[in-house]
This record gives C-alpha cells, sequence and structure tokens, in this order.
C-alpha cells in the first residue's frame, strides 16, 4: 500500500545561505564602481568631443534656439557698463580672435551669475547689488568669461549628456526599482567633481585677469565672503566655520573658503600682489540697477 | 543638488529595512517551521491521483497569501539586476510565501477533518505595482476527507 507524508524541508535548499549584508557589501560596491567609472568615461568622451566643436557653431546653436538672455528693456546703462568692463578684461585674458563674449542683465533679484554656450554671460541684479566695488565684479566676470574660455559650457553640455544618457540606459529598466535613483545620484556627483575643477580653473583663470587690469587681487574675494554672509544669515555655517568633508564632496562648486584660500595661492604663484587699494564702482552703479 | 538629509534618510530607510525585515523573516521562518511540525500529519500531495485505501469526499481547499518585501530587500535586488545573477534577497521572500501558503491550506482541510489534500498546485502573483512590491502566493489542492469515519 502506498503511504504518504510531508517531511520537514531542509532549510539550505531554495535559500540561498548568505548573508545579505555580504551581497549588499559586494552589489553596491560593484554598482558604485560601474557608474562612476561610466561617469568618467562619458564625461571625458562627451567634452573630448564638445571642445573639438567649433566655437562658432556654439554661437549659431544660441541663435537658433533663440532664447532671449537677460530683460531687453533691462537698464542700458548697466549693460553698457558691464560690456565695457569685460572688453577691459579681455585685454588680460587670451582669447582667440573667433570667440567673443556678450553680457547679458536682468534685473530679477536672483543671487546669480552664468556662462552658457554662444559667449553669452547673464549677470543678475541680486548679485550685482551685494557686489561692493568693481574689483569683486571683475572676479565674478573673469570667472564667467574663463569658462567661456575654457569652452566650459560646451563640455558641460557634452559630458553632462553622454553622461546622463548612460545612467538612464543603466538605472531605466524595470529592474532597478528604488536602487536607480541612489545610482542617478552616484552619477551627478561623479558629474559633479567635474565641474568643481572647472570652477577651481576659471577662479585661476580670473586671478591672473585681475592681475593684468589692476595690478593686484585686492578684493578679489568679496563675492564669496558675501556667499558666506548671506549663508549665515540664514543659519548656514560662518566662512571660518570650515566645511566638512561631506560639504566638499557634494558641493558643485568648491566651498568658499577654499576658494578665498585659492586666489591667495594663485596670487603667489603668479607674482600677483594680494594687497591694494580697490576701484570703486561707478556713482551711478546703484541707480542702473 | 543631493543634501546629506537625503543621504541619512536613505541609509536610515535602508537600515530600518534590514533590521525590521530581518526580525520579522527570523519571526516567520520560526513560526512557519512550528506550524509545519504540526501539520506534517496531514500531508499534502503533488500527485493527481489521490488515495484509494478508503472512500474519501474530495474538496477543494486553499491557502493564499500576501506577503510584502522590505525596502533592504528591494534595493539589494535592484543592485543585483544590473549584474544578473540569484536574486538571494527574494529567495526567502517567496520560500516563507509558499509555506505559509501552503500551512493555511492544510489549516483548511484539518478544519474539514481531512486526512490528504493531493494535486497541491501553486500561483505566484505580483500585486504591488510601486517601488516596494508585494506578492501573492495561492496553494490550492483537493482535500480528501473519509466519507466512513468509523473505519
Amino acid at each position: 500500500m502506498v503511504t504518504y507524508e510531508n517531511r520537514q524541508p531542509q532549510e539550505d535548499i531554495n535559500v540561498t545561505q548568505r548573508h545579505p549584508l555580504k551581497s549588499f557589501a559586494i552589489y553596491a560596491v560593484s554598482a558604485l564602481v560601474l557608474v562612476v567609472v561610466l561617469v568618467v568615461i562619458m564625461q571625458f568622451a562627451g567634452g573630448f568631443l564638445a571642445k573639438r566643436v567649433p566655437f562658432s557653431v556654439e554661437t549659431r546653436v544660441m541663435d537658433a534656439i533663440g532664447i532671449e538672455l537677460g530683460d531687453a528693456d533691462a537698464s542700458p546703462e548697466m549693460k553698457r557698463y558691464l560690456n565695457e568692463l569685460a572688453a577691459r578684461l579681455i585685454e588680460h585674458m587670451p582669447l582667440p580672435d573667433d570667440m567673443s563674449v556678450i553680457i547679458h542683465y536682468d534685473d530679477e533679484d536672483v543671487f546669480n551669475a552664468f556662462a552658457t554656450l554662444g559667449g553669452n554671460l547673464m549677470f543678475y541684479k541680486g548679485l550685482l547689488s551685494t557686489l561692493p566695488h568693481e574689483n569683486a565684479l571683475a572676479m565674478v566676470m573673469a570667472h564667467e568669461i574663463a569658462h567661456v574660455l575654457h569652452r566650459d559650457p560646451a563640455v558641460g553640455l557634452g559630458g553632462g549628456v553622454a553622461s546622463m544618457l548612460v545612467l538612464a540606459g543603466l538605472t531605466g529598466n524595470a529592474g532597478t526599482g528604488p536602487a536607480s535613483s541612489v545610482l542617478s545620484s552616484a552619477g551627478v556627483l561623479t558629474g559633479a567633481q567635474f565641474t568643481r575643477r572647472m570652477e577651481i580653473s576659471a577662479d585661476e583663470a580670473a586671478v591672473s585677469a585681475l592681475g593684468g587690469l589692476y595690478g593686484h587681487t585686492a578684493g578679489a574675494d568679496a563675492l564669496f565672503r558675501a556667499i558666506a554672509e548671506q549663508r549665515q544669515k540664514s543659519g548656514g555655517r560662518g566662512i571660518e566655520d570650515g566645511a566638512d568633508v561631506f560639504e566638499r564632496f557634494l558641493a558643485t562648486h568648491p566651498i568658499d573658503a577654499d576658494r578665498i584660500r585659492a586666489i591667495v595661492e594663485t596670487s603667489e604663484s603668479l607674482g600677483i600682489p594680494t594687497s591694494g587699494e580697490t576701484t570703486p564702482l561707478p556713482a551711478a552703479f546703484k541707480s542702473w540697477l | 543638488m543631493i543634501g546629506l538629509s537625503q543621504i541619512v534618510f536613505f541609509v536610515l530607510l535602508l537600515l530600518s529595512g534590514f533590521v525590521i525585515g530581518s526580525v520579522a523573516e527570523r519571526r516567520h521562518r520560526k513560526s512557519i517551521i512550528k506550524r509545519e511540525l504540526q501539520f506534517n500529519a496531514l500531508p499534502a500531495i503533488a500527485s493527481r491521483r489521490p488515495a484509494e485505501d478508503r472512500p474519501y469526499a474530495q474538496m477543494l481547499v486553499t491557502g493564499s497569501v500576501v506577503i510584502g518585501s522590505d525596502y533592504f530587500k528591494t534595493f539589494l535586488s535592484g543592485l543585483i539586476n544590473l549584474f544578473g545573477g540569484r536574486v538571494t534577497p527574494y529567495e526567502s521572500l517567496i520560500d516563507r510565501a509558499r509555506r505559509e501558503a501552503t500551512l493555511r491550506m492544510k489549516e483548511q482541510a484539518s478544519q474539514l477533518n481531512a486526512s490528504y489534500v493531493f494535486n497541491v498546485k501553486f500561483e505566484t502573483m505580483r500585486i504591488a505595482a510601486g517601488r516596494v512590491p508585494a506578492l501573492e502566493v495561492l496553494a490550492y489542492g483537493t482535500a480528501l476527507v473519509a466519507t466512513d469515519q468509523h473505519a
């Protein structure tokens, strides 16, 4: 006669006996290495190719897109002054003949200035109103012109688009679930290491231009002090408090205290004095804002 | 931009998923083994040919369970999916779900005074399409209830 019975199953047949933390360590490290390596390759490749695109293409692309930068009706005096300052700075910067810079102004209360494709620089009232003298403004402007000179907007766009494509391919498949946002963030952070390097070399080029224009770099750090003051006002750390490792790693820009120190170091290495008379902004500057 | 608070939140989510998930899993497994030892006396058999040693009434018995993953398991499985290979975090989830469904089916059979459950089958369905998945396992079979209770 047939007998039927159920026996206790062995626990390690259907369930692999491997500690989940061990699996986690192996796969998390492998995934991070994969993302970082791919993003680094893509940033280099995208940036390398973008740098080979002639500057005139950038200008044509911007014309074709037709984005209106800045407020066309905003203070013509301010635009004239900003463009005139840019022309003075460019005399001390190795801008190739085919490269030109146009400064746009917007009277919005935004604490920012940026360089974009085609040598277009954008300055906002919110930033300009905090600058105490021309040297501070010249530092920001020379920094942004240096971005154009280094082709950073194109390199950033090329590297960024290439990295995003790879990240989307990697994390866009249905299988990665909540891990995809973490992997994307890891990719973005890897990209931030590239933008920080651009900022550092733009600062160096700006210091050199300021040395050429004024003969010293006094007041060049005023913007970074203003940024730190704004942050402290809103409850953040002060400039003397020092940033921790995390903050340095997560930021797209170098920490302001580091930038102030770098201005002094670059000035010293180029033999530019760090003290001198600062040049005041034009008397009517406030009324142009 | 990624802030420190987001990283801390993510680590906490991962850590709580791991700790709470592990404790819940250990408890569930312990309870499964305990109940299996009780219910081994009521065999669940995959064979389609029912026992013929005595007259039996046949009836359908089912047991189903919905079991959810935790953040840690889901996250780790996502990472494994990048490379391929055995998705070990879900192995224990599905193993527990299958055994729990079988136990619930046997419990129903036991309430019917069944001697066996024959032709046992399983069905699995993913029921939550959200970021942390859940799955349903259904076990069903034919309970054999002896009609000559005095034999």
